[in-house]
């Protein structure tokens, strides 16, 4: 096992252990090498004080060449363990007397008697040289040999007493050390169960407890702390997170409600839209059966009235009258009120066309003069020179006007009601005045004049009829038509009603393009499917746009409109008109293109294109294969004169694919294309706008 | 005289119209619904038809397609008389063929103008 990955509490207790045994061997291996050392001086000693002293008591024996007294001496070392051998030499080296322990203890060689004196170690033993004398004179050599004996012994016995010591001493370390490294590893471990128990638990509550005032003790301190800093926190985020919680909880109820809200709105609304689809079905419904009793009512009192005419029986004609005018006026608030439900259901449309507006007053102020001569009035017509004609629909044109005249001759008596028609050719908007000298209208009552069933004062509606729809009506068209109405009163003394409607009231360009079709229909009932020649007009300006489909519809063409190149090229394509008619000037695709175009396409190349432009470059034009080149304001005339011939061309060309047209439809196609003259009005001022 | 023939289901309003058209000087043949008229259009070849739009039986719509759809009944002019005055009547009308429109409760000056022009074109043609 790696010392590192040891817990800690090993680690100490070996550490102290390790740590005490090594100093204790080492202090215990200084005193034994001293004690040797020193064990063998003191044997070396010995071994010369022996030599010193057999030296001297076998000086006598070698003087005397005593051998036995000599060997005697040297047997005398028997005493002494260590040495093994001894030996005297005389003074020519040759051995005198020797003495061996044992045998085998006998030196096979001897050392030589020229070593030098004093000791040595030779292959184990100790070796000493001693000179023996005699009154100073040398008389020979004595050699001793020790084995060491007693400093092994020695040694010996102290390194197992070291051992033994180091043993026990060790083991003691390891009792010590393991008791006193708790001091450190216990608030270590207490540390790290209670770190444990706060990762593992995440129970932030727990505290370690501090045993000593040290290092870990201040450890734990900071973990105490970092731990309750952490709890704090937590509490917080948990709180915050509760908090969280109850909000979203709220908010989904929130949108639960909400959409609850939102789907019985949708209920409602749908609810509510077909209440509207059943209410306009009703009015369309009812319409239908009070105007079928209503048709016989007026249609048999008309008849009874002409035959009591015819037969001279004038005593039922005022009574008969008087049902025909009730009748009537049953049916006008009938249609007051199907108009009204038609233009809240948005239903209300608009179908243009162009009348001359003088014929239109002339006509309406003769529908009104029985009213205006009942309570004795007089009207005044005043048209201006430039009124000429105007593009709208005629139906509520004709109705704003009567209403505002009907109006004004019911509450006038013996006044005079003028009628002012001008046409403002900058603005390009037609202006009707109906003045009268009537009763007036209060400032008050004026704020609500504009609005459904509110007439001015409850009691007028029983004293002067009405069921307070017309001038709601009158508004509603004006708003249709995209004009103004306004009113000026002062009571006792008038009012003035003022009517502004744009002399070319439009609405988007393909709807135009549709009503001058049905115009065309509407112009030549019987034959209006035999005029199927289709001119294309391709301008990028609505009023010419507007001008040629009016001009060239009312000359029997079905007349197709695009506002720009790629527009013209597709309905060229899609429709194979007779002729085209073609700007120059269009942003994005210009007609000089166009035309290239139009020319390079073996199926559209054969249709003749009139250029209509501002852009007097003829021989261009033509030199890109244009027909005919015409330069705005367009000249009617020849426009006219133009179609008329390529139309003729082609019933020339192709006379099988014409319809037989009945006689009667020629002679009618003339006199409009002579009328043109007649339209100088409306011309010069779609002219001047170019 | 010329004969007209009347297809409306309302009696009042037939009986009415028709005595007037007399009074003119037309002969009246009266049908009361749409089938009935579709006959009395293909077997008596009137001069013109008055049509109402609203009709038992088959609509007006349908009958004034029928008509115009078959070769010996097509050039006959169709006036439609329609109560509802809608903007879809009208482009309904001339959708189905008819040849003019007119509604009700009926202007008899101005439908007897209308007539004597069909009337007027088709003798010229």
């Amino acid at each position: 096992m790696n010392f590192h990955n040891l817990s800690i509490k090993r680690k100490l207790t070996l550490i102290t252990m390790l740590t005490s045994s090594a100093a204790l061997v080492l202090s215990a291996l200084s005193f034994l090498i001293y004690d040797l050392v020193s064990f063998r001086h003191l044997l070396i000693q010995d071994l010369r004080t022996q030599a010193e002293i057999i030296g001297y008591n076998s000086a006598g024996a070698m003087e005397f060449k005593d051998v036995p007294a000599a060997t005697a001496t040297l047997t005398a070392l028997t005493a002494k363990e260590d040495i093994v051998a001894a030996v005297l030499y005389t003074v020519d080296g040759k051995e005198f007397a020797h003495y061996s322990r044992t045998n085998d203890a006998f030196p096979k060689v001897l050392p030589p008697v020229s070593q030098a004196l004093g000791y040595r170690f030779d292959g184990g033993y100790l070796q000493v040289f001693h000179d023996v004398t005699l009154n100073g004179e040398h008389l020979g050599t004595l050699f001793l040999q020790s084995d060491m004996r007693q400093w092994s012994v020695r040694a010996k016995r102290y390194g197992g007493i070291l051992c033994i010591f180091v043993l026990v001493s060790g083991t003691f370390a390891l009792f010590v050390s393991s008791k006193l490294q708790r001091l450190i590893s216990r608030p270590i471990l207490h540390l790290e169960d209670s770190m444990r128990e706060v990762s593992v638990k995440k129970n932030y509550e727990v505290r370690a407890t501090k045993s000593y005032g040290d290092e870990i003790g201040r450890l734990i301190d900071g973990f105490n702390t970092m731990l309750s800093e952490i709890q704090h926190r937590d509490g917080a985020l948990r709180s915050a997170n509760d908090e969280l919680k109850t909000r979203t909880l709220e908010l989904e109820k929130e949108i639960l409600h909400r959409r609850q809200t939102q789907e019985e709105l949708l209920t409602a609304k749908h609810t509510a839209e077909e209440a509207s689809r059943a209410k306009s079905t009703f009015l369309a419904n009812m319409s239908h059966e009070l105007r079928t009793p209503l048709n016989a009512i007026i249609g048999y009192s008309e008849m009874l009235d002409e035959e009591a005419r015819e037969s001279g029986r004038s005593e039922n004609v005022e009574d008969l009258r008087k049902i025909q005018s009730a009748g009537k006026h049953l049916l006008s608030l009938i249609n007051d009120v199907l108009d009204l439900s038609k233009i809240e259901a948005g239903k209300m449309g608009l179908h243009l066309e162009d009348f001359e507006v003088l014929p239109l007053i002339d006509e309406i102020v003769t529908t009104v003069q029985p009213a205006a001569a009942k309570n004795s009035n007089e009207i005044k017509l005043h048209v201006s020179e430039n009124v000429g004609f105007m593009r709208a629909d005629i139906t509520k044109v004709r109705q704003i006007l009567f209403n505002l005249l009907s109006n004004a001759c019911k509450f006038t008596d013996r006044g005079t009601i003028t009628v002012d028609v001008d046409q403002n050719d900058r603005n390009g908007f037609i202006r009707f005045r109906v003045s009268d000298t009537g009763i007036g209208i209060s400032e008050k009552q004026q704020q609500n004049l504009f609005f459904e069933f509110s007439q001015a004062d409850a009691s007028i509606a029983r004293k002067y009829g009405g069921t307070g729809l017309g001038l709601a009506i009158t508004h509603r068209f004006v708003q249709l038509m995209r004009g103004q109405i306004s009113v000026e009163s002062e009571p006792g003394k008038g009012s003035i009603f003022t009517v502004q409607l744009p002399t070319q009231v439009v609405l988007d360009t393909t709807k135009v393009a549709r009503s001058a079709a049905a115009n065309e229909g509407e112009a030549s009932p019987a034959g209006s499917k035999i005029y199927q020649d289709t001119i294309l007009v391709i301008d990028d300006d609505a009023s010419v746009r507007d001008l040629m489909s009016r001009f060239l519809s009312k000359s029997g063409f079905r007349v197709v409109v695009a506002s720009n190149g790629e527009e013209g090229l597709r309905l060229a394509k899609q429709e194979k008109p007779l002729v085209i008619t073609l700007d120059v000037v269009m942003p994005e695709f210009d007609g000089w293109s166009v035309l290239k175009k139009l020319k390079s396409d073996p199926a559209l190349s054969d249709i003749p294109v009139i250029i209509v432009t501002i852009v007097d470059n003829e021989p261009m034009g033509l030199d890109l294969g244009a027909a005919s080149y015409l330069v705005k304001p367009v000249d009617r005339d020849r426009l006219a004169v133009l179609v008329e011939k390529y139309r003729m061309a082609r019933s020339v060309d192709r006379p099988h694919s014409m319809p037989s047209a009945p006689g009667a439809k020629k002679p009618k196609r003339q006199t409009e294309l002579k009328s043109i003259g007649d339209v100088h009005h409306a011309d010069d001022l779609v002219g001047r706008r170019q | 005289m010329p004969t007209i023939l009347l297809v409306e289901d309302n009696e009042m309003n037939r009986d009415m119209l028709s005595r007037r058209l007399q009074r003119k000087g037309y002969t009246v043949i009266a049908a009361h619904d749409g089938e009935q008229g579709h006959l009395l259009a293909c077997s008596k070849s009137p001069d013109l038809i008055l049509m109402d739009i609203s009709l038992p039986m088959m609509n007006g719509w349908e009958v004034t397609r029928l008509l115009k759809s078959n070769e010996s009944t097509k050039h006959i002019p169709i006036i439609a008389l329609t109560a509802h005055a809608m903007v879809t009547d009208r482009e309904k009308a001339f959708e189905a063929g008819c040849d003019d429109y007119d509604t009700k409760p009926i202007e008899f000056s101005r439908l007897s103008e209308k007539i004597e022009n069909f009337l007027l074109a088709k003798k010229l043609s």
